[in-house]
């Protein structure tokens, strides 16, 4: 059984390879493309199925026993997000099938798309941290690829500075994960949760940690280590962005989630509330930046940061519920995000701009689109009974248990002004007089998949009873780091 | 030893983020290679030096250099160089589809 | 069963969105009528059980796990609102039936109506907080929709996103506030929550929750000073003003404060804001209500002036006061209704909604005139037995005069709050006159009207004439209600039964009357002088206005967005970076000082020998060569004499498959180097300013020496066997080889190097691609 593990990172590795044979042959490549995300999306189902009803599995690579050999360790917190993962790149299919055509899928869309989810499922699959940082590598180089698509010049100008931004953070990480191995003598993430306890964190550790969470801020978007982001999120085509809006920058997320919990637990009290500080002021400060332009995709752009924050706000908070809102909230995110970067995407092109103040009336043109995205705005800014309800109530739940009344109260503003900043994009392109000639949008697909997913977006939010008990289950695990250690070593 | 490798590393990482902070995307790429050799050097430094002989079995030696970091920084060798080249290639079209190769010309507007 | 009550207008809902479309031959507000009706008529068959003291109640799961319950109760309180929203929602349908043209998005507007009635339902009804915040913001939701029904007016949408945003603003601190009752009171019910009181009053959260739940019902409720919503929320189409902005959802404000009554009534501070806040919204609107010229502005400034009085009536908290505001409630649906009615009737007929057009068309419009008539002298609390809005009034002054009875804080304050009640009342008398004689009477220029104003039809005037007869009958015979809703009502905001037996007439010694009379007097004066006095809100500058505050707000909002923003988001990489830098280099100096975490210990460290050392500088000397370098050829020489030199680090430190690695790559990487280097520009001379130059510098040196401390710490603090022992044990016993640095990577850790091969491919799939379609373009386009 526990071979398993390995399949949601092979089957698309697998099928990556495969299509780069296929490049010019589109439907083939559309067929195969469906069959395979279908696949994945099914194992991990299963996946998911086994470790919430059995346990959690743990794959011995090679059979070297923990910690000597890499281990791949799918608990309660890696199905989840394989699981999402697999949606979103069921959506992202789907919408590709229409918006990547040509020369597009010539440029080795599908199988840079294939590869990126088989980084990313490595990523949230393994439980060896050197190993994560060859998932990182595996997952940001296929997003180079991704990112330059198209071929525009603001693409190159813009994929510079991703590329160096991320190959410093790169550097940086494997230089940290020396730095820990050389403290504690290992990689292996249970044998540095139990190494780590066992000398309280003491001396440079806490150092390290805090390189450590430069690393995956830098990658997570967190204040004031974003910057790079939101312009290069926006210039490669629409499902690029859905993918790297939605996923990307969860990898960070997950990887403090799973860092700050099962290793650099210890000092609560330095690094965590300088955890609160920093997602209270990535609410605040990313939410500003939406409200800076009128470029729409921009507009969602700038407002991955402020849900990243929310996320920080709950592993800084660690407590059980706020955990399980952290959790619930990246799930929500990513569902919500790749929505919503798909509708701009097909806005964009309907309006034949990018700029808001140039459009206007397109209820008209386009009501389906129109209130997908008022739909889509609100759930984005968490009103009930919609999915970023649920994750929202927990974090400021917990946060206000245990005293954090500031970052809650800057929590609940920087809803406000999301909302604002996309009822904004509603009010303008959808109300008022029409203008233009907009293009009839002819991407059924895309249409279609936005709407799966903004179905699902309502799904998790009214019935939230259904995911809940499994999400506070995964919450719980990490509060308490020796069940995964005890998993992984055995012991 | 290990602490004048460390300052070692340290200058070469210094210096390559002073290239990585120029205007010129050639001075920029070569500052990405400095980075990653203060890289290997602080993760080799790490796994203490010259502790025994080279990592290869040999019969009657019972010590031997500490071979992970070794590993380690082959693997990221061999990324690094991935990303390098690809990012020599990328400074190519970028500088041919924009026509500059300064970073402060590559900054681009909200309205694009 | 109430689940179901409140399930049928969203099951509704869906039923008209899917099939109104589908019906052409008649208005779709006839499919939506019966809705409303059937409801009321439910809800009516609940008053006896309730009077009888049987409240009902229903639970459902929704999110269990979380104590988020479908848990509904229907009260006195609760039932007084069901009824409005059913009854006055039916007649507001019937009415929307002849006001709204068939041409018009009538699906969606019966869908948003429907929603809201749903929704609104929802509020009144909900027991568990979370589900009352739920229908809360869908109420605020529906609000905007309705307000932005004409969207292609620019108006509408101006309207639409502000009350959005005063009233989600408000919503949102009131989630705070009920997560903050909740982790108090440990629990989410709200009678519950009553019952636990104690511990929510005595609690250190108390004055916080307090504060932020009032800021979600003045929101709603369009209290000072985030009233100025409700005026541009009259771009709706009337029917909407009429049900949502004057009968219902802006009452929501007043059911919440009233709900919570039993757990802050008690507190001074509670008194001085929802009293404070009360008057003071009464007597702004009501003065406000005469500047307007739009007849709905007109009612919009009143609506807020009556919601005024009623808040200030439940910060009294007297019996009486709760009594009077509950009457009030109801009676201002019923007259303002009315009023709202009669006014879309007038625009309808007219063609304008502007009093300086309008005038003298009581003869035209004798019906309307006559409703308007009744309507505006029970607003203005004319002192007649055939007014409903008289009694209340008259309860509301006497009740302001009896705070002198009680004690505590009210008792500081109880000589001045009747004689702002009065002055409040004043205005409200001359804004009920100027509004119904200004259309009504004086002089006539029906000439310069776009249409000839006659009556409106039937089937328009029935609802108004429905709210009319309530209003005089009510007048007549208060006990009618009393017993059934509003006893009941009270009951519930209280906690027990009051006997009070409403009349007309209290005898001479009312000083209340004699209160009634001043305002009738001083007021009619007032209206008899308006031209005179009208100039005074000239001098009112406009700056003062709320309005132009949100205004200032918005704008000031986006424009320091952009300012503050444009001032990072430059697109430079320099500055990214130099952040990022800045960043790790201050916090993790700063935890490394917190933790005391720098250590150095200079044992058990390898001899320093001189090959090495040489190696070293030759290597520094190159790489600090490199930044200076100005030739190509000379760059890419001194960056592989780092690299070279690192091959050869490697080799004297045992690393050989290392270096021959390193060797390897390099060469490699020079060549790519020169190959691309050929294809871009020169290195030019750096023209950075010395200032500049000194910020990168400190930059890299910093960074530089922080990892190099952070290393040297790392390297001083072992505390572990390595793992790798392991693998010198096991490598061949295990793995059959000799070289265990080859092992690892080909079996211990083969894993990576499958992805290291994968990023490889990778890497070369890019650069195919990049080179094989370099001259393709953009492919956007």
């Amino acid at each position: 059984m526990s071979n398993f593990v390995f399949l949601p990172i092979f089957i698309p590795l697998f099928f990556g390879a495969l299509l780069i044979f296929f490049n010019k042959k589109h439907k083939l490549t559309l067929s195969i493309t469906y069959f395979a995300v279908a696949l994945n999306l099914c194992i991990s189902l299963y996946l998911g199925y086994f470790v919430f009803t059995n346990n959690p599995l743990v794959l011995e690579t090679g059979a070297w026993k923990a910690p000597y050999g890499i281990t791949l360790v799918a608990d309660q917190l890696s199905v989840i997000m394989i699981l999402s993962v697999n949606v979103i790149a069921v959506a992202s299919a789907i919408f590709a099938s229409s918006s990547i055509t040509g020369k597009m899928a010539e440029h080795y869309f599908y199988p840079l798309f294939f590869l990126l989810i088989a980084g990313l499922s490595g990523a949230f699959l393994t439980g060896d941290l050197f190993n994560l940082f060859v998932f990182f590598e595996v997952l940001l180089m296929a997003s180079y690829g991704l990112i330059i698509i198209g071929g525009s010049k603001q693409q190159f100008r813009e994929s510079v500075k991703y590329i160096l931004l991320n190959l410093f953070s790169s550097i940086l990480f494997v230089t940290t994960v020396a730095f820990l191995y050389s403290v504690v003598g290992t990689v292996n993430m249970a044998q540095l949760g139990q190494r780590v306890a066992e000398v309280h964190q003491q001396g440079v550790l806490t150092g390290i940690a805090i390189l450590l969470f430069v690393v995956f801020a830098t990658k997570g978007a967190l204040f004031p280590l974003y910057f790079w982001l939101p312009k290069s999120y926006i210039v490669p085509s629409p499902v690029v962005s859905a993918l790297f809006g939605a996923l990307l920058t969860k990898v960070g997320v997950y990887s403090m989630l799973r860092v700050y919990t099962l290793i650099f637990s210890h000092k609560l009290e330095l690094t965590h509330t300088f955890f609160i500080w920093i997602a209270s002021i990535t609410m605040i400060i990313g939410v500003i930046g939406a409200l800076s332009t009128t470029n729409v995709k921009l507009i969602i752009a700038y407002n991955i940061m402020p849900a990243i924050g929310f996320m920080l706000l709950g592993i800084g908070t660690f407590s059980s519920e706020s955990l399980a809102g952290t959790i619930y909230y990246l799930i929500h995110d990513m569902v919500i995000k790749a929505a919503l970067f798909f509708l701009v995407g097909l806005l964009v092109y309907h309006a034949r701009t990018s700029n808001l103040n140039k459009m206007g009336g397109y209820i008209k043109t386009s009501p389906l689109l129109g209130w997908m995205f008022f739909i889509a705005a609100l759930v984005l800014a968490g009103i009930p009974p919609f999915s970023g309800f649920v994750g929202k109530y927990l974090l400021l739940r917990g946060a206000m248990d245990e005293g954090h009344f500031i970052a809650a109260g800057v929590g609940l503003l920087s809803s406000l002004l999301i909302l604002f900043s996309v009822i904004r994009i509603f009010i303008g392109a959808f109300w008022g007089e029409l203008k233009d000639e907009p293009r009839k949008i002819v991407q059924t697909s895309g249409i279609f998949a936005s709407g799966l997913l903004i179905t699902l977006s309502i799904v998790l939010g009214i019935g939230a009873e259904w995911f809940y008990p499994y999400i506070q289950s995964a919450a719980d695990n990490l509060l308490d780091p020796q069940i995964y250690i005890d998993f992984v070593l055995k012991e | 030893m290990e602490i004048l490798m460390s300052i070692l590393a340290g200058t070469l990482f210094a210096a390559g983020v002073y290239l990585l902070l120029q205007k010129q995307l050639l001075k920029i790429i070569l500052g990405t290679g400095l980075l990653s050799h203060g890289a290997h050097l602080f993760i080799l430094t790490m796994g203490k030096l010259n502790r025994g002989a080279p990592p290869i079995l040999e019969k009657g030696i019972k010590t031997y250099t500490d071979p992970l970091p070794q590993a380690l920084i082959l693997t990221s060798i061999v990324i690094s160089f991935g990303v390098t080249s690809f990012l020599l290639v990328l400074a190519y079209r970028t500088y041919q589809s924009n026509k500059t190769d300064m970073m402060d010309q590559l900054r681009g507007t909200d309205d694009e | 069963m109430l689940h179901f009550y409140i399930f049928i207008p969203f099951l509704a809902a869906l039923v008209i969105g899917l099939a109104a479309n589908k019906v052409k031959r008649i208005h779709t507000g006839w499919l939506v009528l019966p809705v409303p009706a059937l409801l009321f008529i439910l809800f009516c068959t609940k008053l006896h059980p309730l009077a009888e003291g049987k409240a009902v109640k229903s639970i459902a799961n929704w999110i269990p796990s979380l104590d988020i319950q479908l848990s509904f109760y229907l009260d006195g309180l609760s039932m007084l609102f069901s009824l409005l929203i059913t009854g006055i929602g039916s007649l507001v349908v019937l009415y929307s039936i002849y006001y709204l043209s068939r041409k018009e998005q009538l699906t969606h507007f019966y869908v948003y109506l429907l929603l809201f009635m749903g929704s609104m339902l929802g509020v009144v009804l909900s027991d568990n907080v979370f589900v009352l915040y739920t229908f809360w913001e869908f109420t605020s939701i529906t609000s905007f929709l309705l307000i932005g029904f004409w969207f292609y007016r620019e108006r509408s949408a101006y309207g639409a996103q502000k009350s959005m945003l005063v009233t989600v603003f408000g919503g949102l601190s009131m989630l705070g506030a009920l997560i903050l009752l909740s982790i108090t009171a440990e629990t989410n019910s709200i009678r519950m929550m009553i019952a636990n009181r104690s511990d929510i009053i005595n609690s250190d959260l108390f004055i916080p929750i307090m504060i932020l739940l009032l800021l979600g019902a003045f929101t709603k409720s369009a209290q000072f000073p985030f009233h100025s919503w409700l005026p541009d929320a009259m771009e709706a189409p009337t029917p909407v003003s009429a049900y949502l902005h004057s009968a219902t959802m802006v009452k929501a404000g007043l059911y919440l404060v009233a709900r919570f009554s039993l757990i802050f009534n008690g507190s001074n501070l509670f008194f001085i804001i929802v009293s404070g806040i009360g008057l003071i919204t009464l007597c702004l609107g009501s003065f406000m209500a005469s500047r307007q010229t739009d007849l709905k502005g007109i009612l919009a400034y009143s609506t807020i002036s009556q919601l005024g009085m009623i808040m200030s009536m439940l910060g009294f908290g007297t019996g009486p006061a709760i009594l009077a505001a509950i009457f009030h409630i109801f009676n201002h649906a019923t007259f303002k209704g009315s009023l709202f009615m009669v006014t879309g009737i007038v625009d309808h007929e007219t063609g304008t909604r502007d009093i300086r057009k309008l005038g003298g068309i009581y003869t035209l419009m004798p019906i309307s005139g006559t409703l308007a008539l009744i309507g505006a002298f029970s607003m203005a609390g004319v002192p007649l037995p055939i007014f409903n809005g008289f009694l209340s009034k008259e309860m509301f002054l006497d009740s302001s005069l009896k705070l002198g009875q009680t004690t505590g804080i009210a008792e500081t304050f109880a000589e001045w709050i009747p004689v702002i009640a009065v002055v409040g009342s004043i205005f409200t008398f001359v804004y009920s006159m100027y509004l119904v004689f200004g259309i009504f009477f004086g002089k006539q220029n029906v000439e310069k009207l776009e249409k000839k104003p006659h009556e409106a039809p039937f089937g328009m005037l029935i609802s108004p004439i429905i709210l009319g007869i309530l209003v005089v009958l009510i007048g007549l015979l208060p006990n009618l209600v009393n017993e059934p809703i509003l006893a009941p009502a009270a009951a519930a905001v209280t906690g027990d039964l009051p006997h009070i037996h409403l009349a007309f007439w209290h005898g001479f010694f009312n000083p209340a009357l004699y209160m009634s009379l001043i305002i009738v007097v001083i007021g009619a004066l007032l209206v008899f002088t308006l031209r005179k006095w009208q100039p005074i809100y000239k001098w009112i500058p406009g700056k003062l206005s709320t309005d132009h505050l949100y205004q200032k707000m918005i704008y000031g909002l986006l424009k320091y967005s952009k300012t503050s923003t444009d001032f990072y988001m430059t697109g430079s990489l320099r500055l990214y970076l130099s952040i990022i830098l800045l960043f790790m280099v201050a916090a993790t100096s700063v935890f490394m000082y917190l933790t005391d975490g720098f250590v150095i210990s200079f044992n058990d460290l390898a001899p320093v020998t001189w090959p090495e050392v040489l190696v070293g500088i030759v290597m520094a000397a190159a790489a600090f060569a490199t930044i200076f370098m100005t030739q190509r050829i000379a760059a890419i020489i001194v960056i592989g004499v780092v690299g070279y030199g690192l091959s050869l680090l490697f080799v004297f430190f045992r690393a050989p498959d290392l270096a021959l690695t390193q060797l390897i790559v390099e060469t490699i990487t020079v060549a790519l180097f020169l190959l691309c280097f050929s294809h871009l520009p020169a290195l030019k001379k750096s023209d950075k300013k010395p200032a500049e130059k000194l910020v990168d510098i400190i930059i890299a040196a910093s960074a530089g020496a922080l990892l190099t401390i952070v290393a040297i710490s790392a390297h001083s603090s072992k505390s572990f066997h390595s793992i790798a022992d392991y693998f010198i044990d096991k490598s061949y016993k295990l793995g059959g080889g000799h070289n265990i640095v080859n092992v690892i990577l080909v079996d211990i850790r083969g894993l990576d190097t499958l992805f290291e091969i994968t990023v490889l491919g990778l890497a070369a799939l890019g650069i195919y691609a990049m080179i094989k379609y370099r001259d393709k373009g953009d492919m956007n386009q």
